[in-house]
Order: structure tokens, then C-alpha cells, then sequence
């Protein structure tokens, strides 16, 4: 489950939104329940006093204080407690329920009726460590007599109702938004499985050949447009890859075509018998430039195809250090010629996949490079490392540097940091984007650093072959490397 | 034999053409006919001219259903191919002549470097192949190694003039005299002694001697070539390592003059 999926996210976004709406509901369903039970039972209590006053007080004075006794005591038991009942008259006390017995409240606690805001009101107090509610109806009887007439009970049972209702409402919550964020994960996995189908063909058409096209999801909805819109993309990835194609092909014929005519015609002619010397001369340097534009040519069309992902690469398992060393013996004599000390420390293998022979020209060319731009006397180095899953190769050496402002420029097809300098070395001024191409489509990176006058460090980081990693030819598909 | 990877092809290609050692045809011989299917008439003209002059008898075919027409009605003995003509791609008359004639030489020109195609094209039964521009030096000698693909030369000393090459003990001696060699100097001068009197370009001798990774720098073989060329000729008053001008290397025994 990764944490920035569409799926994570969509599941995360909902559940989120439910356990607001939850909270929301919590709350309403808490103080609605709340309120509702403490307007019933003041409307119990209101109703129970005003039912004593009228069928009990109000007829006191014509059937007497035993009548009032008896009929009280009937409908209110001494022991009936839910609520109570205290009928006073000042500090006399005409009738009252016993103490409450669950919970144990001692009546004598519950202060008698002094403050007038309590009149005709609930009013609340704490008796016997018990929260009580109270009404006082206070009754003006015809002889000029106040008589209170008080009902109460404690809000114990509704406090209990509501700690129950809390505690079912705190344990529900989280069990019904987790089940709603599972239910709600996979439910996504659904809508989302063709995207997912999507996205692997996408891979696989974009890795190898251009020439497959995505399934169409026919469910008439932003997928299939999705879909749709996608296989479009690829067409006109394919055509303009198609035309580069077919264009470096074109070009490649049409240069190399004349070449031939122009490299037989002057071979042809130098062999004429006495030929005078400057002639022989014209025609050799003619014949050098011929090859060297030939070689132009091939460099170019290489790199175009490494660039446009033409080519086939076969990936082998290939030995960087082993590449190194032979490649190295095989130009000694390059770096002996100038008397530079040409170094390179063999290391523990380091596998990499790759085409060799590509692998070697990017040695080649880097070493072939150094050697050409270090003075006589000089070194250069190779290396050969492993760093956070890459293998580097470096090539260093004590040359001339390049100028910070050409160090961009330096991979650039046709650039020469030194102007006409190299150009008398019979280079095509495309070495380096050689090396940058095969870098790329191996899945790599070339760099350079360099101080003018000490010394440059080319280094090219290659993924590091793993093992699990199934070999497979693959269509080299950089089309963003640059 | 299925061709996979072009490093097999490499060795495949220079495992034969290693064991050719040069017979330069002579009156007696048969005269060789090679079939020339190339719609460049510049090119075709050059190419027909110069194996002439090496005493082949040279058909042009413009295109590919001339070509095809040409390659079943006479006995060639071999063809070469470009791969771009009109009316029939070169793949399509290799095919087609291949359904036919197993035993046709085929040396295939190719002006694209696609690498899928050459592997295409060994597939299809092509024995050789070219990559335009090429100096005419290395065709004529694909040519001759294909003409003589059979009889192989294994004696193991090589000689041209007062130099000897013992491939077995890898030793070189210049009329007598022990010449010590570096490896690579060692398989360049076997190179050049294999095609005595033959012109190598400094391409031959990079595919050759190095590999196809060393292509860029042609430099390499100026600085070996003049290594062993001082190992071999300095002292002596007859120079066997010639340089020509704008082509490559050659080696000379001296003998004729």
C-alpha cells in the first residue's frame, strides 16, 4: 500500500469525511438524547406537583388536615421515593416521601424552599453526594398561607443513560470508520483495477515495441478516454519515431553513397602509374577526409539511434573491471607514446548489464580522450567503484581542463572545448556523445568536472546489475534522455 | 549456423578470413564470374572496373528482378548485393536466390548500419558483408576469401621476404634476427604478413587486430603501426612497412625489386 496511491488517497479522503459527519452525529444524538430525557423528567416532576396541589391543597381547607393526610399518603407512598414528594409550610414539614433509597438520598439534606427565584422552577442541588432535581410550586392558600409543594429526584439514571450512550458512541466511531476505511480500500481496487491494467501495458508498450496499443476500457467513462487518449499519444510517438527512423536511414544512404563514389574514384586515381608527388599528396589528403567524414557519418547515425531508441541493445552481464583492464591493455602504447602513466587498480568485479562492445567504447573514447588532452608526462587514472547501488567508472587525468563555460557544452555532438586544436588529431568531434548515447540508453549518466589547467574527471554511473532482475533484450527507449 | 550475437559474427567472419592466405589468380586459372546487383551506376562502374582489372568477369544488374533474372539463368560464382535496390529489395533477392542456390557466395553492401538488419541478413543466408564507403582493398579481399572459402591454409610460419612469423611459438625472426613483439604488435604483423603486398586500411586493421569499440580512434593503429615498424625495419635499409597515403598499411617483401 503505498501512501500517495489514488486509492489511498480517495480512501483516506472519505473516511475522513465520515468521521466528521460521525462526530457531528455523535454530538446531536448525545444532547438531543440528553435533553430530551431531562424535559421529560422535569415535566414528571412539574406534573406530579401541580396534580398535589390541586387535588390535594386546594380542597385542604374544606376536607381537612386528615383527609389531605390520608389521600397523600394513598397516591405517595412514604415509601415511594421516584420522585419525592415534601409538602411544607415554612419550616413545618405537612407531608414528605421517605429518603430516597436508589441512590441513598437522606431528605433531611435537601434544604427546604427559602430563595423565591426558585418558585415555580427546577432548580438543582447536591444532596447525599447525589445530583437532585427539584420543582418548587409554592401554593397561596385562601387563609393567606404559602405551602411548597416540592417534587424531585436525582438525574442519576439519565446521567447513566448518557455515560452508556457516550461510551457506545466513543467505541462505535473507530470501529465503523476502520471497517469503512478497509471496505472502502478495496471497494476502490475495483474502479481502479483498469487503471492499474492501464498503467502495466502502458510500461510494457512504452519498454518495447511501439507497435502494441492499450486495451480499451469499454465502460463508456473517463477511463476509456483515459485509454483512448493514451493509444493516441503512442501513435504519434510511434509515427514520429517511425519517421526518425526511416530519415536516418534516408540520410545515412544518401551521405554514404557518394562517399563510396568519391573514396573508389581517388582510389582509382592513386594508383594511375607516375603520378608527380603533389598530386599523390592532394589525393591522400582527400582520401584521409573522405574516411573521416565516413566515420562522421556512422558516429552521427549511432548516436541518433541510441537517442531515438532504433537499436536493439542485448543486455549480458558484462564485468566493468574486466572491460577496464583489457580495454587498457589494448591502448598502452597510446599513453606510452606521450610518456603519461596510464593507471588503473583492479578491483572486485562489478557487474553491470550491458552491450560489451558499447561498454568498451565508452572506456575507449574517455581514455582516448584523456591521453589526447594530458601534456606529455602527465597521468591518467581509471577507476572502477560501487556507490549506493551504481557502478562509477571514472577517467581522470592531468590535462589542460576544460573552461567552466564549455563544462555544459562538452557531451554536445561536434563541440571542441579548444576549437581547431583537435581537430588536426583526426577526431569527429563526437566522442563524448558517444558516450553520453550508450550512457543514456544503458540507463546511465555521464559527467564531467574540471579545473582548467589540472585536470578533468569524467564519470559515467551505470545501474549496478542485480541478480533478480530478469535479462531481456530490450528496444532502448530513452527518448527523454536529454 | 545461426548467427546471435555480432561478436560471434566477428569471430566467425575473421576465424575465416584468417586462414586465407593470398593466391593471386593467375592465367591458368578459371576465370571467376561475380554477379554486381547495384542501382548506383557510379558505384557499379567503379566496382565493375576494379575486379576486372583483377581479372573477374563482372554482370551489372541495375535492380533486383534483373539481378534475380541474372542469378538463375548463369553460374555465378559469386554475388554481390546492395541492399537498397529498386523493384525488389536486396532481402527479397537474397531470399529468393537462396531458395534456389544454397551455395551461392554472398557478399552483401549495406549503405545503414542497423545492426538488426545484418543479423537479418545472416539469417537469410548472407556470407559476407559491407558497410559503405569501404575501400576497394577490403572488398576485393571478402571477395577473394568468399571465392575460396574450402581449402584452408594452416602452416603455421608465415614468410614474406627475409621475415618469419612461427605462429606457433609466436616467435618473429628478420633474416635471422629475433624481433621482440608486444602482443598487439605481435597480431598486427601477423595481420599484415597474411595479406602480403595488400593494402589494409587502418578500418581492416582496428575490426581486426582491436574491435569495432576502437572505431573512433584511428590514431591507434598510426601509433602501433609505427612502433612495429620501427621494431621491424630499423637497421635494415629495406623498408617492409609502407605507409599509403590516405588508404592505410602495407607489408612488402622486397623480392621483386
Amino acid at each position: 500500500m503505498r501512501l500517495n496511491s489514488l486509492r489511498t488517497r480517495v480512501t483516506t479522503f472519505y473516511v475522513g469525511m465520515l468521521a466528521i459527519a460521525l462526530f457531528v452525529f455523535s454530538l446531536a444524538v448525545y444532547f438531543g438524547v440528553k435533553a430530551f430525557l431531562t424535559r421529560a423528567l422535569e415535566r414528571k416532576l412539574s406534573n406530579n406537583a401541580h396534580s398535589i396541589v390541586n387535588d390535594y391543597l386546594v380542597p385542604l381547607d374544606q376536607k381537612g388536615d386528615v383527609w389531605f393526610a390520608d389521600e397523600i399518603t394513598e397516591s405517595y407512598p412514604p415509601g415511594y421515593s421516584d420522585p419525592f414528594v415534601r409538602v411544607s409550610q415554612g419550616s413545618k414539614i405537612l407531608y414528605q416521601t421517605g429518603d430516597m433509597r436508589d441512590p441513598f438520598v437522606n431528605m433531611s439534606e435537601i434544604r427546604l424552599p427559602s430563595n423565591p427565584e426558585w418558585f415555580e422552577k427546577f432548580h438543582r442541588e447536591t444532596a447525599s453526594g447525589q445530583r437532585i432535581v427539584l420543582f418548587t410550586l409554592p401554593y397561596y392558600a385562601p387563609n393567606g398561607s404559602v405551602i411548597f409543594v416540592e417534587t424531585g429526584t436525582t438525574t442519576e439514571p439519565i446521567r447513566h443513560v448518557l455515560r452508556s450512550l457516550l461510551l457506545i458512541l466513543l467505541l462505535a466511531t473507530p470501529l465503523i470508520l476502520i471497517s469503512a476505511a478497509i471496505g472502502g480500500y478495496f471497494l476502490m481496487s475495483r474502479p481502479l483495477r483498469p487503471v492499474v491494467v492501464l498503467t502495466e501495458q502502458a510500461e510494457r508498450v512504452g519498454r518495447k515495441e511501439l507497435g502494441e496499443r492499450l486495451p480499451v476500457i469499454p465502460t463508456g467513462d473517463e477511463l476509456e478516454r483515459l485509454s483512448l487518449a493514451l493509444n493516441r499519444m503512442i501513435e504519434r510517438l510511434e509515427a514520429a519515431l517511425d519517421h526518425n527512423h526511416r530519415f536516418s536511414a534516408d540520410a545515412s544512404h544518401e551521405l554514404r553513397t557518394p562517399l563510396t563514389i568519391i573514396r573508389g574514384e581517388l582510389e582509382s586515381l592513386i594508383e594511375m602509374p607516375s603520378l608527380p608527388l603533389p598530386v599523390i599528396e592532394g589525393i591522400g589528403s582527400a582520401l584521409e577526409e573522405s574516411s573521416r567524414m565516413a566515420k562522421i557519418v556512422s558516429s552521427l547515425m549511432a548516436i541518433s539511434r541510441l537517442d531515438c531508441g532504433g537499436e536493439q541493445i542485448e543486455l549480458v552481464p558484462v564485468d566493468l573491471v574486466e572491460i577496464v583492464r583489457v580495454t587498457l591493455e589494448q591502448m598502452g602504447l597510446l599513453a606510452e607514446e606521450k610518456h603519461i602513466s596510464l593507471r588503473f587498480e583492479p578491483g572486485e568485479a562489478t557487474y553491470v548489464a550491458g552491450d560489451p562492445m558499447r561498454l568498451k567504447q565508452i572506456v575507449v573514447n574517455l581514455v582516448d580522450n584523456a591521453i589526447k588532452y594530458t601534456p606529455v608526462g602527465g597521468d591518467v587514472s581509471v577507476s572502477v567503484t560501487t556507490e549506493n547501488m551504481k557502478a562509477v567508472l571514472q577517467v581522470s587525468d592531468t590535462g589542460i581542463g576544460i573552461p567552466p563555460a564549455a563544462l555544459p557544452r562538452v557531451f554536445d555532438r561536434f563541440y571542441r572545448a579548444d576549437g581547431a586544436r583537435s581537430r588536426e588529431s583526426g577526431g569527429t568531434g563526437l566522442g563524448l556523445s558517444i558516450v553520453k548515447a550508450i550512457c543514456s540508453a544503458h540507463g546511465g549518466v555521464a559527467s564531467v568536472e574540471s579545473i582548467e589547467g589540472k585536470g578533468t574527471i569524467f564519470r559515467v554511473e551505470l545501474p549496478v546489475l542485480q541478480q533478480s532482475v530478469p535479462l531481456e533484450t530490450v528496444k532502448v527507449t530513452p527518448i527523454y534522455s536529454k | 549456423m545461426p548467427l546471435k550475437s555480432r561478436g560471434q559474427m566477428k569471430r566467425f567472419l575473421f576465424g575465416l578470413q584468417l586462414h586465407f592466405i593470398d593466391e593471386r589468380p593467375n592465367n591458368s586459372a578459371i576465370i571467376m564470374r561475380i554477379l554486381l546487383i547495384e542501382d548506383e551506376q557510379k558505384v557499379s562502374a567503379l566496382l565493375k572496373r576494379g575486379l576486372t582489372s583483377e581479372r573477374y568477369a563482372v554482370d551489372v544488374a541495375a535492380d533486383g528482378i534483373e539481378g534475380l533474372e541474372l542469378a538463375e539463368t548463369y553460374p555465378y560464382d559469386l554475388m554481390i548485393l546492395d541492399l537498397m535496390v529498386p523493384r525488389l529489395t536486396g532481402g527479397e533477392v537474397l531470399q529468393r536466390v537462396r531458395r534456389k542456390n544454397a551455395f551461392l557466395p554472398v557478399l552483401v553492401l549495406t549503405a545503414r548500419d542497423l545492426i538488426d538488419d545484418k543479423v537479418r541478413l545472416f539469417e537469410l543466408g548472407a556470407d559476407d558483408y559491407l558497410t559503405k564507403p569501404f575501400a576497394f582493398a577490403e572488398l576485393l579481399m571478402r571477395v577473394k576469401a568468399l571465392l575460396r572459402r574450402g581449402p584452408v591454409n594452416r602452416s603455421s610460419t608465415l614468410r614474406v621476404g627475409e621475415l618469419e612469423l612461427d605462429r606457433l611459438t609466436q616467435q618473429v625472426k628478420r633474416g635471422g634476427r629475433r624481433i621482440e613483439l608486444t602482443a598487439k604488435e605481435y597480431a598486427l604483423l601477423e595481420y599484415f604478413m597474411q595479406n602480403e603486398e595488400r593494402v589494409l586500411s587502418r578500418n581492416m586493421i582496428i575490426e581486426h587486430v582491436w574491435d569495432q569499440s576502437f572505431d573512433g580512434i584511428t590514431n591507434i593503429v598510426d601509433v602501433y603501426v609505427r612502433h612495429l615498424r620501427s621494431k621491424v625495419d630499423d637497421g635494415s635499409t629495406f623498408k617492409m612497412i609502407r605507409t599509403v597515403r590516405g588508404t592505410g598499411y602495407t607489408i612488402r617483401s622486397g623480392n621483386e625489386t
